[in-house]
C-alpha cells in the first residue's frame, strides 16, 4: 500500500507532465492557446482522482485538504487548459494522491497567465511569458490573497479579485476573439471553488472571470456537485457554485462597449451566505437563462442588449426576478410516463383500440395489463441478490498489460505478465511485472 | 492499450469537453492521444519496478490479434506490502515482445 500511495501520483503525475509537454508543441502548431494544454491537464488529473472511491491512507487525510484548498493547480507552467482538466479528472478518480500545494502554486499561475493572455489575443507562448511581468502586481495580490482565501478572508479576496477581474472584463471586451483563454481560469476557479469550502471572494473570482467565451462547461466538484460555466454567445458568463461560502455581493456590469452588439455582459454574483445556510441543491444551467436550486434562484438572460436590467436582477438575493424572458424557477422534473409508469397510457391505448374490435386483441392486451400488472411487482422482487459483489465497488477489475509469456498445461495456466495498470476494487496499482496461476 | 485506464479516461474526457467548448480540434485531441500512448508506454518501462503475483481461477480466455483476454474468478494479487482479493477480473495483455 505505501508503495502504491507514494509512488502513484508521482508516475501519474510525470506521465501528465511528460505527455502535456510533448503535446505542447502539436497544440501551438494546431494555433491552440496553451491555456487549453493546462486546462486540459488539471481537469483531467481531476477528473480521473475524483473517479474512483480510493481508500488510501494519505489520500484520507490529501482529500480534505484537496479540497479545502480548493483544487488549486498543480503546475507552475504558463501552459493550461489541457493539463488542468486532465489533473481535474484525474483527482476525480480518487484512485491517487493528490498534489495540494502545487496545485495551489498552480492557481495561481494561472491566474497570472490568465490576465496577460486576455491581452494577447493569440499571442504566441513567449508572449505570453512576457506579460506575466507586467501584472505581476496584481498577481502578487491575488496571490497572497488566494491561500488565505481559502481559509478566510473571504471578503478580502473578493474585493481583489473583484478589482482584478474587472480589469479582466475591460480587457476582455476588446477581446472577444480571445474567448478561448478565459476557460482555463474558469474550470481552475470553479474547481477551486467547488473542492473546498470557497470563500465568497473564490466564487466571485471565478464569477468574475471575463466573459465572451461561448461553450458551456460542465465541471463535476469532488463533492459531487455539478458547476457550470455558461458562457453564452454574448460573453455572459455565469458561474453557478451551490457552496455554503458562495457570497453575494456585487454585481459587475461593465458595460464597456456602450450599444455594442457584442458587447460582453459580465456579471458577478455572489451569494451572500452567512454561516449555517445550506447549501444550494443543484444548478441548472439553460442556454438563455441561468437557475438556481435550492437557496436562491435568479434567471439572468444572457442578451447583450439589457445590461442594465439584468445587473437589477443579479443584485437581488434569493429572489426571482421576472424578466423578459421567463425565467424558470425550479429544476426541470423529468417525469418518466413510460414503462412501470406507462399502465394509464396502455390503458387508455385498450380503451381506445377497443372498437377496432378484434377481441384478440383485447385478450392480449388484458392479458398485457395482467402481465404488466404481474410483472411489475415480479420486477421489484428482482436484484434482491447483493449486486454490489462481495467486494461492495461496482468497478469491473481490469488490469491492461504486456504478456511476456503465457503457457497451458492441461487446464493449467500460467501468466508471465509485465507493464501493467491494474484497477482493483476502485484503486490503481502498477506493476513492472506479474506472475500468476490459474486453473480452468 | 492503456487509454482504458484512470489516467487515460480522464485524459479522454477532458480532451471532449475541449472539443465540445471548440477549443481543440478533434485532431489534435488525437495526437495528444497518441502522444499519451508513447508516453505512458516509456513510463511504465521506465519508473515502474515492483512484481506483483496472483493466483486464480480461470472462466474464459481468449487470444485473438495477438491478444490476450482473460477473465478470472475469485482472484488473489499478492504484492510485498499488500493483498488484494477480488472475485472477477479481467486481464487484457497485448504482446509485449
Amino acid at each position: 500500500m505505501l508503495y502504491f500511495e507514494f509512488e502513484e501520483p508521482k508516475l501519474y503525475r510525470s506521465v501528465i507532465e511528460d505527455v502535456i509537454n510533448d503535446v505542447r508543441d502539436i497544440f501551438l502548431d494546431d494555433g491552440v492557446d496553451e491555456q487549453v494544454l493546462m486546462e486540459l491537464k488539471t481537469v483531467s488529473w481531476r477528473k480521473g482522482r475524483n473517479g474512483q472511491q480510493g481508500t488510501l491512507i494519505n489520500q484520507k487525510n490529501m482529500d480534505p485538504e484537496k479540497e479545502h484548498g480548493a483544487n488549486k493547480i498543480e503546475e507552475k507552467k504558463e501552459d493550461e487548459n489541457v493539463p488542468v482538466l486532465w489533473e481535474n479528472k484525474l483527482m476525480q478518480s480518487r484512485a491517487v494522491d493528490g498534489f495540494h500545494s502545487e496545485e495551489q502554486q498552480l492557481l495561481l499561475q494561472v491566474q497570472q497567465q490568465h490576465q496577460p493572455q486576455q491581452q494577447q489575443h493569440h499571442h504566441h507562448h513567449h508572449h505570453q511569458q512576457a506579460q506575466p511581468q507586467q501584472t505581476v502586481p496584481q498577481q502578487a495580490q491575488t496571490q497572497q490573497v488566494l491561500i488565505p482565501a481559502s481559509q478566510q478572508g473571504q471578503l478580502d479576496l473578493f474585493s481583489y479579485n473583484f478589482d482584478m477581474k474587472f480589469v479582466i472584463l475591460k480587457v476582455k471586451t476588446n477581446t472577444l476573439a480571445a474567448a478561448p483563454q478565459v476557460i482555463v481560469p474558469d474550470s481552475k476557479l470553479i474547481q477551486h471553488m467547488n473542492a473546498s469550502n470557497m470563500s465568497a471572494a473564490a466564487t466571485a473570482a471565478t464569477l468574475a472571470l471575463p466573459a465572451g467565451v461561448t461553450p458551456v462547461q460542465q465541471i463535476l466538484t469532488n463533492s459531487g456537485q455539478l458547476l457550470q460555466v455558461v458562457r453564452a454567445a454574448n460573453g455572459a458568463q455565469y458561474i453557478f457554485q451551490p457552496q455554503q461560502s458562495v457570497v453575494l455581493q456585487q454585481q459587475v456590469i461593465p458595460q464597456m462597449q456602450p450599444g455594442g452588439v457584442q458587447a460582453p455582459v459580465i456579471q458577478q454574483v455572489l451569494a451572500p451566505l452567512p454561516g449555517g445556510i445550506s447549501p444550494q441543491t443543484g444548478v441548472i444551467i439553460q442556454p438563455q437563462q441561468i437557475l438556481f436550486t435550492g437557496n436562491k434562484t435568479q434567471v439572468i438572460p444572457t442578451t447583450v442588449a439589457a445590461p442594465t436590467p439584468a445587473q437589477a436582477q443579479i443584485t437581488a438575493t434569493g429572489q426571482q426576478q421576472p424578466q423578459a424572458q421567463p425565467a424558470q424557477q425550479q429544476t426541470p422534473l423529468v417525469l418518466q410516463v413510460d414503462g412501470t409508469g406507462d399502465t394509464s397510457s396502455e390503458e387508455d391505448e385498450d380503451e381506445e383500440e377497443d372498437y377496432d374490435d378484434d377481441e384478440e386483441e383485447d385478450k392480449e392486451k388484458d392479458g398485457a395489463e395482467d402481465g404488466q400488472v404481474e410483472e411489475e411487482p415480479l420486477n421489484s422482487e428482482d436484484d434482491v441478490s447483493d449486486e454490489e459483489g462481495q467486494e461492495l465497488f461496482d468497478t469491473e477489475n481490469v488490469v491492461v498489460c504486456q504478456y511476456d509469456k503465457i503457457h497451458r498445461s492441461k487446464n493449467k495456466w500460467k501468466f508471465h505478465l509485465k507493464d501493467g495498470i491494474m484497477n482493483l476494487n476502485g484503486r490503481d496499482y502498477i506493476f513492472s511485472k506479474a506472475i500468476g496461476d490459474a486453473e480452468w | 492499450l492503456y487509454r482504458n485506464t484512470t489516467l487515460g479516461n480522464s485524459l479522454q474526457e477532458s480532451l471532449d469537453e475541449l472539443i465540445q467548448s471548440q477549443q481543440i480540434t478533434p485532431q489534435l485531441a488525437l495526437q495528444v492521444l497518441l502522444q499519451f500512448d508513447k508516453a505512458i508506454n516509456s513510463a511504465l518501462a521506465q519508473r515502474v519496478r515492483n512484481r506483483v503475483n496472483f493466483r486464480g481461477s480461470l472462466n474464459t480466455y481468449r487470444f485473438c490479434d495477438n491478444v490476450w483476454t482473460f477473465v478470472l474468478n475469485d482472484v488473489e494479487f499478492r504484492e510485498v506490502t499488500e493483498l488484494i482479493k477480488v472475485d472477477k477480473v479481467k486481464i487484457v495483455a497485448c504482446d509485449g515482445k
